[in-house]
């Protein structure tokens, strides 16, 4: 076949007409392999979350919603500590690319106390009188819920960092706002009954807390045991409230039912107080979850205390160069009360925390706009390499995010702490096993 | 008498201008105001008005709460006003079935029997999860508008709406305790609270008295709990339940004014102020509100209502000494 010349440039014209369009695409015109670039983070040396303060001008605000007081305001300094780090490593680079120009992060606290009245009221502050971009958090899947509504409300986006309830994104609860960015509890049940499928242990007592989220998760546990372990025995069951303050009485139960692991979706304070109590009253039987890791917790009952915990998380690092070095670098000079072992690395819980804020702004410079549509637009289908270079695929039809997981069990001695079990080798449970279906009552997902 | 009736008439103009000077925030604000002054006011029945402390003046707060949130989720096309009342009349039930046990007990014993039937209410609805939500409680229902056929169709999810409807309701039952103070049994009641035993002699029913202010007083505790579900189209245990929000509206007793009928909706008001001023600082906040109220307990007995009495007897034993300082010399 003969072509001519003006054909050859005809057709030269059409590649770079089509390859110009795609590369105006924001997320094409950003390279296919999106993703957290450790090298890109900034020299944090001297950064102090006690320090942080926001920078003037046109910024891109994002709403820090945790319970900064009351008794989980613990969780709140996990909170501020590692978005003022990732405010202040984007800011150190000059800030995003959006809406035209280069905007740098400003951060405000809104304080749910941990109270689903308050985080309204929290929600609405920030919506109405700061102005913020994007909402960020928070830990408590009732408190989860009142935000969605609220920023749907408002028109505002809405970055779920740390609420697992599968019913979030489900039918009524579902709005276009809201990114899960975590995994959901379906994930997590399935997760540890896959880990336990390979292990001897079989009597498992499952201890939660009373609210949504601690009965979801157990329901999911029990239907993953089903699946993967069938001949596990669920020797006790019990839900205690938020923010416990004696698990005496649950622990003596768990001591008579002999079982061999306690399954617990606690988070802290709750999480830390099992583990200590526990150890103190002479009872360890190794505890499964997915909060653990509270290194004082860990510390506090020594390493015979803490060996042979399991802990399954969306995200575990096991490198110490990288961002973890420079983290660790920054946090030697951190006053009071970062100073302690909890923040010495990123752990899951921070590390996640860091990864969703950096995955929000590098959606959100791609994008290069701040207007929820745009974002949603960039977000919905989006991949992009996490932390530990796994990749994070956010589901355009129900903004749930599909990766693998990891499990780990704590041993003694390990190259994190001297003074407790810590992780070690990483299981990885592939994301086929535990990714939760789309809900199928939704249109959008048909 | 007429100087009164300006200043009701100058606030009631300043009130309704309100939402369309200040943003929704502010009214919003408003509207949380309104529900903890007439909280507040229910309880005052109680503790200036009979001699009866209460710790568990959540319990008909929480029944008004779970009342709306429960008749608005499951009663669908109900006008808004009537289930609106009829959650004030679940509370008032409560209390009328209570009160064989309440009316029989004072000081102490009242406290503390009060005390524990709130914190039951609040286990039981903790762990009754199927019908109250548990901790995560109620939410997300559908709140019909405010209708008067042909007349008007309101949508009280804006806050312009919700602050009329707030302010409305809570004024005319701020009002209607105004007015049963001044009635021959608010006479009684208050006979009561100075001393039971003469007015019992005095063959006046003390019992009965009792059970229809504690029906009252539960009445317009439960009416502000529907007003307060309605507005945050939310209930949970922690939030109407809790032991906290029985010693809120016992905080803006104090803090406003003991003994007197305002004093409350004033200490509502500072609080609530307070609360705001402090948002900035929430590691403090409770801090920052313990000592106001240690300084207004040792400092301000009264309340922050006789404050400008204080400053006028301040001033008038200041003037007095100066001239009697001139005197003498």
């Amino acid at each position: 076949m003969k072509i001519s010349k003006r054909l050859l440039l005809l057709g030269l014209i059409a590649a770079a007409l089509v390859m110009a369009s795609l590369g105006a695409h924001p997320a094409l015109a950003a390279g296919a392999a999106a993703g957290f670039d450790p090298k890109a983070v900034s020299d944090m040396t001297g950064f102090d979350p006690t320090k942080y303060e926001n920078p003037s001008g046109e910024v891109v605000k994002i709403g820090v919603l945790a319970p900064f007081s009351g008794d989980a305001a613990s969780v709140g300094q996990l909170y501020w500590a590692t978005s003022a780090w990732v405010a202040a490593d984007i800011n150190k680079r000059g800030g995003i690319m959006v809406d035209g120009k280069k905007k740098k992060i400003a951060l405000i606290k809104g304080d749910t106390m941990g109270k689903p009245a308050t985080t309204k009221q929290a929600v609405e502050k920030l919506c109405l009188q700061d102005k913020v971009d994007v909402l960020w958090g928070t830990s408590g899947s009732h408190l989860t819920a009142i935000i969605q509504a609220e920023a749907a409300k408002y028109n505002k986006l809405h970055l779920n960092s740390h609420s697992l309830s599968d019913n979030l994104m489900e039918g009524k609860s579902f709005t276009p706002y809201t990114f899960q960015y975590i995994w959901p509890t379906y994930s997590v049940g399935n997760t540890l009954a896959k880990y336990y499928a390979s292990r001897k242990e079989r009597k498992f007592y499952i201890l939660d807390q009373d609210y949504v989220f601690g009965h979801e998760l157990a329901e999911s546990f029990k239907a993953g045991l089903k699946q993967y372990v069938p001949d596990a025995q669920i020797v006790g069951e019990d839900y205690h409230p938020l923010f416990n303050k004696d698990f005496a009485p649950y622990l003596t139960k768990v001591k008579a039912s002999g079982a061999e692991v306690i399954f617990t979706g606690d988070w802290m304070p709750d999480s830390s107080n099992l583990i200590k109590q526990s150890r103190q009253m002479g009872i360890n039987t190794p505890i499964a979850g997915i909060f653990l890791d509270d290194i004082n917790a860990l510390i506090a009952v020594g390493p015979e205390g803490s060996k042979g915990m399991v802990f399954a998380s969306q995200m575990l690092i096991n490198y110490q160069d990288g961002i973890q070095a420079k983290w660790h670098e920054a946090w030697k000079t951190w006053p009071a009360p970062y100073n302690t072992a909890l923040y010495e690395w990123l752990g899951s819980t921070t590390g996640s925390y860091v990864e969703s804020l950096y995955w929000l702004l590098d959606v959100m410079q791609r994008a290069g706009a701040t207007a929820p549509d745009k974002v949603i637009k960039a977000w919905e289908g989006d991949e992009w390499l996490g932390l530990i270079g796994e990749k994070l695929t956010m589901r355009a039809c129900d903004h749930r995010v599909v990766r693998d997981t990891y499990v780990t069990e704590f041993v003694s001695p390990n190259k994190w702490y001297q003074d407790c079990a810590y992780l070690d080798q990483l299981v990885t449970i592939p994301a086929e096993f535990v990714t939760l279906a789309p809900p199928k009552d939704s249109e959008r997902c048909k | 008498m007429k100087r009164h009736l300006l200043w009701l008439m100058a606030a009631l103009a300043v009130l309704i201008v309100f939402p369309f000077i200040f943003g929704p925030l502010q009214t919003n604000l408003m509207v949380r105001f309104a529900i903890e002054a007439l909280f507040a006011v229910s309880l005052n029945l109680l503790l200036s008005f009979t001699g009866l402390l209460s710790f568990g003046h959540a319990l008909y707060f929480g029944v008004g709460a779970y009342g709306a949130a429960l008749i608005l989720t499951h009663l669908e096309g109900i006008p808004l006003v009537l289930a609106v009342l009829l959650s004030g009349l679940a509370a008032a039930l409560v209390g009328l079935l209570l009160s064989p046990l309440l009316v029989r007990v004072r000081a102490t014993a009242f406290t503390m029997l009060t005390l524990a039937f709130g914190q039951l209410l609040y286990v039981l609805c903790s762990k009754f999860r199927e019908v109250t939500g548990g901790e995560d409680g109620i939410m997300g229902w559908t709140t019909p508008p405010l209708r008067l056929p042909g007349v008007f169709s309101l949508d009280v999810t804006q806050p312009l709406y919700i602050y009329f409807f707030a302010l409305g309701l809570s004024g005319l039952g701020i009002l209607a305790m105004w007015y049963f103070t001044k009635t021959p049994m608010g006479s009684v009641m208050i006979s009561i609270r100075d001393n039971q035993k003469r007015v019992d002699y005095l063959g006046y029913q003390v019992v009965l008295t009792k059970a229809v202010i504690f029906c009252l007083s539960g009445f317009f505790a439960g009416l502000a709990g529907a007003i307060y579900a309605v507005f945050n189209n939310l209930v949970s245990v922690g939030g109407v339940l809790h032991i906290m929000v029985s010693f809120q509206p016992l905080m803006a007793i104090l803090v406003g004014g003991i003994g007197t009928f305002f004093g409350p909706i004033l200490g509502s008001g500072l609080l609530l102020m307070l609360e705001e001023a402090t948002q900035a600082y929430p590691e403090l906040a409770q801090m920052i509100s313990g000592l106001i109220f240690i300084a207004v307990v040792l400092f301000l007995p009264g309340g922050a209502i006789s404050f400008g009495a204080r400053l006028r007897g301040w001033w008038q034993k200041r003037a007095y000494l100066r001239k009697a300082r001139e005197i003498a010399a």
